[in-house]
C-alpha cells in the first residue's frame, strides 16, 4: 500500500526541504520507490539540496496544466534507485495549484511508487493547504526553539482540523552539550508539549550545510551521523517499530570525555 | 565567577527553563485568546460571586490557564476562611 507523507512545519528556516530530501533518499535505500514532491511553488529548492537542480525540463505545474505527463517531469536520481523528484515550478506562485489538483497528482504518484513525500512550504496559507491535500500522514519537524515549536504546535492542530491521523515528530538540530548545560530544551520538554510521538531525533551538525553545498544529502553517506539519524527514521516511518535513539558519536572532545569519567558530567544524551 | 564555575562543570545558565515556561505561556494564549486585563476582570467578576457566599483569602487566591492535553483548564484556588452563607443556603433549601 503506498502512502503519502507531508512533511510540514508552520516556521520556515526549520529543515523541512533538508528532512525531505534525506527522508526520500533513506526510504529508496531501504528498496522502496520514492518520489519526493517540492510543493514550494515560486520558492523551489528541494532540487538544489538533492543536486537535481541542473535536470529539470517541466516541473509540477506543467504537469497540473497537462503540459506535459506526469512520467517526464519526474527526475530520476542516478545515484539512487527508486528515487525520483518532481520540482516545483520557479516563476509561478502558490495559486497556481489547487488542493483538488494536488490530490489527484498524489494519487496518480502512489501508482507507481511507494512513497510520495510532500516538501510544504513555509506558513499556513494556501501552499500549506494545497500540500496537505493528498497526504495520508503529517511528519512535523521543528527545533528545540520556542518559536519553531509555538509554531508546530498550531501546525499539530491544523493537522488534526482536516482529519489526518496523529502527525508525528521529528526534532532537529538537537545539540546535546547544550541540551546537558540545561541551555536547551530536551526531546521530553519538547515531548510533553507538543504531545505527539517522536519519530525522528537529527543532531546539528556541519555536515548538513557541506552536503548541502554538494547537493549530496547525508543520508547517502554510511558514515555521517545525521544521515544516520536519517536512516533510523526511515526504518521507523517504513514500519520498524523498535529503532533505538541510540547514542550517535558526537565530537564531543576529549575534556567532555574526561568530565564524564571523573562523574562531572552526566550520562550520555540519547540521539539518533 | 559563579557563571565561570559553572562552565567550567558543564552547567549552564539553564535557560531552557525560561523558555519552556515562555513556550507554555505562549500556547495557552494562543489557544485562548485572552488578554491578561481579560483575565484579571474575568477573576475580579468571579471573585465578586464567591465573596457574596464566602470569606475568603483575596492575597493566596490563584487562577491560572493551564494546558490539559489539547485543551486549557482554568485552575484556581480559593482558600476559604468561612462560609458566611449557611443560614441562607439552609433556608433554600
Amino acid at each position: 500500500m503506498s502512502q503519502c507523507i507531508v512533511i510540514t512545519s508552520g516556521k520556515g528556516g526549520v529543515g523541512k526541504t533538508t528532512t525531505t530530501a534525506n527522508l526520500g533518499v533513506a526510504l529508496a535505500l531501504l528498496g522502496n520507490r520514492v518520489a519526493v514532491v517540492d510543493a514550494d511553488i515560486g520558492l523551489r529548492n528541494l532540487d538544489v539540496v538533492l543536486g537535481l537542480e541542473n535536470r529539470i525540463v517541466y516541473d509540477l505545474v506543467h504537469v497540473i496544466e497537462g503540459e506535459c505527463k506526469l512520467k517526464q517531469a519526474l527526475i530520476k536520481d542516478k545515484r539512487v534507485e527508486g528515487l525520483s523528484l518532481l520540482p516545483a515550478a520557479q516563476t509561478r506562485d502558490k495559486s497556481a495549484v489547487s488542493p483538488d489538483q494536488m490530490r489527484r497528482l498524489v494519487a496518480q504518484l502512489k501508482e507507481t511508487h511507494d512513497y510520495v513525500l510532500v516538501d510544504c512550504p513555509a506558513g499556513i496559507e494556501q501552499g500549506f493547504k494545497t500540500s496537505i491535500a493528498g497526504a495520508d500522514r503529517a511528519i512535523i519537524v521543528t527545533t528545540p526553539e520556542v518559536s519553531a515549536i509555538r509554531d508546530a504546535d498550531r501546525i499539530i492542530g491544523l493537522v488534526e482540523a482536516a482529519e489526518m491521523p496523529e502527525p508525528e515528530l521529528i526534532i532537529n538540530r538537537y545539540r546535546r552539550n547544550m541540551v546537558r548545560a540545561g541551555d536547551m530544551m530536551d526531546k521530553d520538554d519538547i515531548l510533553e508539549i507538543l504531545a505527539i510521538p517522536l519519530i525522528g531525533l537529527i543532531p546539528e551538525s556541519e555536515e548538513v550545510i557541506i552536503s548541502t553545498n554538494r547537493g549530496h544529502p547525508a543520508s547517502m553517506d554510511a558514515d555521517s551521523i545525521v544521515g544516520e539519524a536519517m536512516r533510523r527514521v526511515a526504518r521507523r516511518v517504513h514500519g520498524e517499530l523498535e529503532v533505538p535513539f541510540a547514542a550517535l558519536e558526537q565530537d564531543e572532545g576529549m575534556w567532555v570525555s574526561f568530565k564524564r569519567w571523573m562523574g562531572l558530567a552526566p550520562a550520555r544524551e540519547v540521539v539518533g | 565567577m559563579m557563571h565561570l564555575i559553572n562552565k567550567f562543570f558543564g552547567r549552564g545558565s539553564n535557560s531552557k527553563e525560561d523558555a519552556k515556561q515562555r513556550l507554555k505561556f505562549l500556547l495557552i494564549h494562543d489557544q485562548v485568546d485572552m488578554t491578561p486585563a481579560q483575565l484579571e476582570a474575568m477573576k475580579a467578576e468571579i471573585m465578586e460571586v464567591i465573596a457574596r457566599y464566602m470569606d475568603v483569602d483575596q492575597s493566596d487566591t490563584v487562577f491560572k490557564l493551564e494546558r490539559l492535553q489539547d485543551k486549557v483548564a482554568l485552575v484556581s484556588s480559593v482558600p476559604v476562611k468561612r462560609v458566611t452563607a449557611r443560614s441562607a443556603l439552609h433556608g433554600t433549601a
